[in-house]
């Protein structure tokens, strides 16, 4: 290769060109595409060589009202607008409010490390899913929540305090309730949509999508093919597994979403997919039409939890949020904002004061028909939850 | 070329060194210590509680051939995306390396510019423009299939193609750059040299400015190849079920079935793959310098 004698001076200076410089900047691209490629090394790294150390702070119980910050973490569009500014005024608490809840497992997956060394995580709330808060609890990660701090707790619905996953509610305070159904776009499918099967119609290739999350996505498709939920099996499992990854493989199915399902739906990408209940009336604002259904077969419950880890930084802070949520004044707000079903008993006339068309919304408040068709997921075993998430995983993730 | 101090005197004996100290140090840390612990994971079996389990070093190769033979179609296709994205990039970039390298005078500082200037915008931002840009009820859907031209699916989100598209948008830079330092440090004379040997542009571009421009061809493939194969954000967001990438599976393996060594093992063998292409690619055009 000749060098050059001499340099051109309308070379620019940032792009300096000779030979070494050129190196140099080959290497910094080498090494930040090697750090693309190990990233997750790093995460394995972090994971087993790390040092142990414990930040336990929750203060003991002096009879004292909560003060200071509160760090909670929930999931996007799960909030009413003005909530947390008047949860701050009536209780003099300052809020850190963060969406950055996602995914049961993701977050799991992030945070189970810290934990496990009872390292603050960065939230003093957080409100996973049923089977996750149940998981955290089981690792004994969760503080219990104080009976007499959270006098609302009498608001829940008796159906939820009598819960097998946690007799009383003791860790597990529900936040929100809700469907696992079908979301359509009306105006594309041309027709109503009754049935599971609707997604597996062949006009409709292409433009579905299913949930990603274990419970929420196989649920539905056990449900239409006759397996029953109390007591799920492998085989029942892998039967719907199969069913879903013929129609994966021929191209039915776009996606596997998380709760990312909303933009494909209302863009008119998808026009049938898996959906959540309250997310569709948000989503209606976008495009009216949407609709949501739960299928002839049935759907399934889920149920958002607030609980509080043990590596809180402000346990009574923590109890003065639900004791507000628990409010039935305070609650019709969240649920008019999110239009999920209340966790809370005899909401109807609370609703109405908002606005008398939330209190009559099936979605909101489902007609007996709809609450037959409704079933729930039981407590699994730890082995039974990653058998699962693996035979499911093989086809989301592929 | 000089070589290192050639005065007996210790101190500068042992500068150099000291200078590549940080870098050394550096890499042990963000390289070495976490390629070695995933190289163990990736040979681990996990045992012990589901979620927090215990990773036992044993030797264990059944997680390659576990992991190859369960994941080889996304790992194929993978190398397929990225290689024909490398390609495309090239053919884009080069004829506008030269362009602004030789033919673009005054306006050299403001093209240069114009090329930088989309990716001042964050990555993620992007690429989800193209979700809307390339939207089933979109204006570039509707106007391609009203004269006829759209594919056989009838959309272009979702496809094979829109996620080789991602990766070339977002990519692309790394062609571009590499590709004009090579071309804009020819000197001129060379041609002109060539044209008084009565050679046709043609061959002059044949004989002296693509052999010249090698290294920044090969630097600019490498820098879209390497990090394009284990992208997993234009999967995620313009693929369908039927394009997952290698990095959707590694990434769902960490994160969701949380088997590690199967993770480890995919992003292993990820490794060896793009090693072993670079090498052989950097034989085949004959450039010692880079390897």
């Amino acid at each position: 290769m000749p060098t050059p004698h001499d340099i051109d001076p309308r070379r620019p200076a940032h792009l300096a060109t000779n030979r070494a410089s050129r190196r140099r900047f080959l290497g910094g691209g080498a090494a930040a595409a090697a750090a693309l490629v190990l990233g997750p090394s790093f995460l394995t790294a972090c994971g087993s060589d790390s040092g142990s150390g414990s930040t336990d702070t929750a203060p003991p119980d002096d009879g004292s009202p909560a003060t200071g910050t509160l760090r909670i973490s929930n999931w996007p569009y799960y909030m009413a607008d003005g909530f947390v500014a008047a949860f701050q005024t009536a209780s003099g608490l300052t809020v850190d409010y963060k969406e950055d809840f996602n995914d049961n497992e993701e977050w799991f997956a992030k945070f189970k490390e810290p934990l496990s060394r009872k390292q603050d995580i960065g939230a003093d709330l957080v409100i996973p899913s049923e089977f996750m808060a149940a998981r955290l609890m089981n690792l004994g990660w969760l503080n219990e929540i104080s009976e007499e701090r959270v006098p609302n707790k009498k608001n829940l619905r008796t159906d939820l305090v009598d819960a097998a996953i946690d007799p009383g509610r003791k860790f597990l305070a529900p936040y929100m309730s809700g469907m696992v159904g079908i979301a359509y776009n009306k105006a594309a499918t041309g027709r109503p949509i009754t049935s599971l099967d609707d997604l597996w119609d062949p006009a409709f290739r292409g433009q579905v999508s299913l949930l990603s999350d274990m419970q929420d996505g196989l649920g539905l498709v056990m449900l239409a093919q006759g397996s029953s939920l109390d007591d799920p099996s492998i085989e029942s499992i892998q039967k719907a597994v199969d069913l879903i990854r013929e129609h994966k493989d021929s191209g039915q199915i776009r996606r596997f979403t998380g709760n990312d399902y909303g933009d494909d739906l209302a863009a008119g990408n998808v026009v049938i997919a898996q959906a959540y209940s309250g997310d569709v009336v948000q989503l209606q604002a976008d495009n009216p039409d949407l609709e949501f259904v739960v299928p002839d077969s049935g759907g399934t419950w889920f149920i958002d939890n607030q609980v509080i880890p043990y590596t809180t930084q402000n346990q009574k802070g923590a109890e003065a949020w639900i004791d507000y949520v628990y409010d039935r004044p305070n609650y019709a707000k969240l649920v008019a904002a999110t239009q999920f079903v209340p966790v809370l008993s005899d909401m109807t006339d609370e609703l109405a004061k908002i606005d008398p068309a939330i209190a009559g919304n099936p979605l909101v408040n489902p007609p007996s028909d709809v609450l037959a068709k409704l079933h729930a997921w039981p407590a699994l075993s730890d082995e039974q939850t990653q058998e699962f998430n693996a035979a499911y995983a093989t086809i989301t993730g592929g | 070329m000089a070589g290192v101090a050639t005065s007996g005197r210790q101190r500068s004996r042992i500068a150099p060194y000291l200078m590549i100290l940080p870098a050394l140090a550096y890499l042990a840390i963000f390289f070495v210590i976490p390629f070695w612990s995933l190289f163990r994971t990736s040979l681990s079996t996990s045992g012990g509680s589901v979620y927090l389990p215990t990773l036992t070093f044993a030797w264990d190769f059944g997680n390659y051939a576990e992991a190859f033979t369960t994941y080889q179609e996304q790992i194929f296709r993978s190398l397929g995306y990225a290689l024909t994205a490398t390609v495309v990039c090239l053919l884009i970039s080069y004829p506008l390396a030269y362009v602004i390298a030789f033919k673009s005078g005054r306006f050299k500082s403001l093209l240069l510019g114009l090329v930088i200037l989309p990716f001042f915008v964050t990555f993620l931002i992007r690429t989800l423009a193209w979700k809307t840009i390339l939207a089933d009820d979109g204006v570039v859907v509707s106007a391609l299939g009203s004269i006829g031209l759209l594919p056989e699916e009838g959309r272009l989100l979702s496809t094979s193609w829109a996620v080789i598209g991602g990766l070339i948008y977002n990519w692309v830079i790394f062609m571009i750059l590499p590709l004009y330092v090579s071309l804009e440090k020819i000197d001129a004379r060379l041609l002109e040299a060539s044209r008084d040997l009565y050679s046709s542009s043609f061959r002059a571009f044949r004989k002296v400015i693509l052999p010249l421009s090698m290294p920044g061809v090969i630097a600019g493939s490498m820098l879209v190849f390497i990090p394009a194969v284990g992208d997993f954000i234009n999967a995620d967001y313009l693929g369908s079920t039927q394009t997952t990438m290698i990095g959707n599976v590694i990434q769902k393996q960490f994160l969701v079935v949380k088997d590690y060594p199967a993770a480890a093992a995919l992003s292993f063998m990820l490794m060896a793959l793009i090693l072993a292409g670079v090498l052989s690619y950097t034989k085949a055009l004959g450039t010692e310098d880079l390897v």
